[in-house]
């Protein structure tokens, strides 16, 4: 079931002044943020998040449709493995 | 035989049943097009006057996405998150489940057919 409309999309509330902050400073560096479940708001389009997951701050470029996304989406936690190289080094 | 929204022929079945042979078209949405035309539920294609089916043609002309436009759209999405690189976009981009199902077995709707591992013996008994 999606979050009532009435609350408001959820952001943790320092985000905000990471932002501010990061927009009247001009220097285009990364923000680092822990905050996965927060969601992203159009003040953000334009700037570079490093998002954690767990291990590394992913460079997140927010764009205009990633609005309403949650910054967690962005970075993933898991690290994908598959057996495709595997069976020629078996063989060979 | 009966052309409705481009290069669909239903058949001779009732027609909330054949408009569903429509892309885009379920059980709702062709009972609901039958009442808008207060067409009988019981009536079939080929008893429907051509006025009717001309009828039935606007309406989904001017209300609903259908075939093409729809297959379109829902691409359009798709390749939308795709693009993002989100966390649902890479979960298309490699064919897995998208809405967090397990993959430890099952998922083979979207894994396709099981592939043996190389190498792997059988269990004899």
């Amino acid at each position: 079931m999606p979050r009532s409309v009435w609350k408001g999309p959820f952001v943790d509330g320092y985000l905000l002044n990471k932002a501010e902050a990061a927009r009247s400073s001009g220097r285009n560096e990364v923000i680092k943020i822990w905050s996965r479940r927060s969601t992203i708001l159009p003040q953000f389009v334009g700037l570079v998040f490093g998002v954690y997951n767990g291990k590394k701050f992913i460079p997140v470029q927010v764009s205009e449709n990633m609005v309403g996304h949650k910054f967690g989406e962005f970075s993933p936690t898991r690290t994908f493995t598959s057996h495709a190289a595997d069976k020629k080094a078996k063989r060979g | 035989m009966a052309r409705i929204a481009g290069v669909n022929i239903p058949t001779n079945k009732r027609v909330p049943i054949s408009l569903r042979y429509i892309y885009g078209i379920g059980p709702k949405n062709a009972q609901d097009i039958c009442d808008k035309l207060s067409i009988p539920g019981e009536r079939r294609v080929n008893q429907l006057t051509d006025e009717e089916i001309l009828r039935i043609r606007e309406l989904i002309d001017r209300e609903y996405r259908v075939e093409g436009d729809l297959r379109r759209e829902v691409a359009m999405n798709i390749k939308r998150l795709m693009d993002m690189a989100c966390y649902r976009g890479l979960r298309h981009r490699r064919g897995l489940p998208v809405r967090g199902q397990r993959t430890h077995t099952n998922a083979r709707t979207r894994k396709g057919k099981a592939v043996a591992i190389a190498g792997k013996k059988k269990v004899t008994k």
